[in-house]
């Protein structure tokens, strides 16, 4: 790791310790955990679609497969220790179901597969009432609790889900240093000479596709049991092309850029509701600008500073 | 014979709805020789390489590697049994580093486990310095090694398809396929790819060449098989072929009737 490698990590996570102590206003607070909430399922959407290249709009659902699971499970008594092994297990068991008969196929097989998928699993929540509460979601779900301990507070929340998704983005650069992640993106780059180098493609993007669903179902679990309430709005198909929006703004197939994308995008909202109904065009235009001038997104912009400053 | 020959293909055809690009075409490449593909364009070849490699599966036929029935395998098992190509069409991986893209073919054979990536294993650790020698190795072989940390697409024409070539040995292959190797390169440039291809062949490692620049080929090889429209019209020692009267039918007849 050279200077250039460990500097902005460094910034990144002084800011992100530091943050607390500037603000105690809980209802910011509340809206960076959301922030890292989402960086973590866009991390998750980064593998499939950033490093493989395949369209997937069932982030969102495997969000909410993750928050309601345990959201449903902790209110009807089970501890929570077993709610992160729940949701992993549900969003496995989904996201296998609708890659292994999908993956083999074209790109917009698994797009339009995931847009049914999450178009089900928003029937569902909104319909099983008497278990989802419908469409005003479910309250007062119990927090985080590993024998007796957890966390207390929005604040000592905030300093849980900073290590979780350190812990998130630590596992996703060990994978693309790793021959999986090489190659996940040979089979983006092409498929055909991937397979010819040994990559079995099929695989490569089932695992990715997973992993992906296990982040989103990971972070669902926390997010029903950090915040405290659900409701199907969160988890809906604009919530999915907003994930997916947060990832091409950010970067797609960069760490930071997802992590970029995910907490801009959903801070950016709430700093514009000044605007009223004024703030979507500046928010639409704002989005477009990033596109058009820097195609790579905002990581990539990012990535040209040390050269400006080396220039000087 | 069978321990003989490294690739026995027998009645291999393949139709692109009405057009038979291959017509049930027998090859047998003894192990360890360059045996170059030679054939006008659109003969038929590199629907042969497809065919052999997996890429494009032939409708009918029987193709064995080392005595294995590869026939309909998907090209990861094909080239995890040691045969690797490159591309007419180069086809290198653009968001991968040059050394990268050597890397993703020399984990060819070593299957990735979830745990040890994320635990960051000793195994783990131990397979990545393997893997890194070895796409360090087969770049040096091409002379890239000083390349890298390039991309690919920072590279001229030429070297990419020298990276194609690394890539395809990064695998460790028993069998190599190339096809047109040294398109878009000068004659220097030719030159040095003819070495490393001899270099290949000392490795024993059995390279299939597919050129229509039959004068390049020549040399090199110890058998040509000439294909035209699909069927294989010849085969033998270079200087055979190139007095057999099908073979200049097929070059020099196309090549009046056209011009
Ligand atoms: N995917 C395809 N669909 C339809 N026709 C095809 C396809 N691929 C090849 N062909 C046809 O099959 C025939 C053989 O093509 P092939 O590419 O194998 O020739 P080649 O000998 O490699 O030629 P070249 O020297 O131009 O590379 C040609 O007539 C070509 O047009
Ligand atoms: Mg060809």
């Amino acid at each position: 790791m050279t200077v250039k490698h460990w500097f902005p990590l460094a910034l990144g996570a002084v800011v992100a310790l530091l943050i607390p102590a500037v603000t105690h206003d809980n209802y910011v607070i509340q809206l960076l955990n959301i922030a890292i909430l989402n960086a973590i399922v866009v991390l998750g959407l980064n593998f499939a679609t950033g490093w493989v290249g395949q369209i997937n709009f069932g982030q969102a659902a495997f969000y909410g497969l993750g928050a309601y699971t345990t959201g449903i499970a902790t209110k009807a008594g089970l501890p929570w220790i077993t709610t992160p092994f729940l949701s992993v297990v549900i969003v496995m068991g989904a996201s296998l179901v609708l890659g292994l008969p999908t993956l083999r196929l074209r790109t917009y097989y698994l797009a339009m597969t995931t847009i049914g998928f999450g178009e089900i699993v928003r029937l569902i929540i909104v319909h099983w009432e008497p278990v989802t509460g419908g469409t005003s979601g479910l309250r007062a779900i119990p927090g985080i609790n590993v024998f007796g301990i957890g966390p207390q507070g929005q604040i000592q929340h905030y300093y849980l889900l900073i290590v979780v998704l350190g812990l998130a983005a630590s596992i996703a650069a060990r994978i693309r240093q790793s021959s999986l992640g090489r190659a996940m993106i040979a089979t983006k780059d092409s498929e055909i000479a991937a397979e010819q180098s040994g990559v079995d493609t099929t695989r490569t993007k089932l695992i990715a596709f997973t992993i992906g669903a296990v982040y989103a179902g990971l972070a669902g679990c926390l997010y029903a049991s950090s915040i405290r309430f659900i409701s199907p709005d969160s988890f809906s198909g604009t919530q999915a092309i907003l994930l997916m929006t947060m990832l091409i703004v950010g970067g797609m197939g960069s760490i930071p850029g997802c992590i970029i994308g995910a907490v801009g995008l959903t801070i950016l909202p709430e700093a514009l509701r000044f605007l009223g109904q004024w703030y979507l065009v500046l928010y639409g235009l704002g989005v477009i600008a990033v596109i058009v001038l820097a195609p790579g997104g905002l990581a990539s912009l990012a990535s040209r500073l040390p050269r400006w400053a080396g220039a000087r | 014979m069978t321990d003989q020959t490294i690739i026995t293909a027998r009645g291999v055809t393949r139709r692109f709805g009405g057009l038979v690009a291959l017509d049930s075409v027998d090859l047998d490449v003894p192990h360890g020789i360059v045996q170059a593909i030679i054939g006008p364009n659109g003969s038929g070849k590199t629907t042969l390489l497809n065919a052999l490699s997996g890429a494009s599966h032939a409708d009918a036929g029987s193709i064995r590697i080392d005595g294995k029935e590869i026939f309909r395998l998907r090209p990861h098992r094909i080239a995890r049994l040691g045969l690797a190509r490159t591309f007419q069409n180069i086809r290198v991986f653009s968001n991968l580093t040059v050394l990268e893209n050597v890397k993703v073919a020399a984990a060819c054979n070593s299957p990735m486990s979830m745990f040890s990536i994320m635990l960051s294993t000793t195994t783990q650790r131990q397979r990545e310095t393997e893997i890194e020698s070895a796409a360090r190795q087969a770049l040096e072989i091409v002379g890239l090694a000083g390349r890298a940390d390039d991309r690919p697409t920072q590279l001229p024409y030429a070297q990419q398809r020298l990276l194609e070539i690394a890539r395809a040995l990064a695998s460790k292959p028993s069998v190599l396929l190339l096809d047109e190797p040294a398109a878009g390169m000068n004659m220097t440039e030719s030159m040095t790819l003819l070495d490393t291809i001899a270099k290949l062949k000392g490795k024993g490692i059995t390279v299939l060449l597919v050129e229509h620049n039959v004068r390049l080929v020549m040399g090199i090889s110890d058998r040509v098989a000439v294909l035209d429209f699909g069927k294989k019209i010849a085969e033998g020692a270079p200087s055979d072929v190139q007095r057999n009267p099908l073979v200049i039918e097929a070059y020099l007849g196309r090549r009046h009737r056209h011009a």
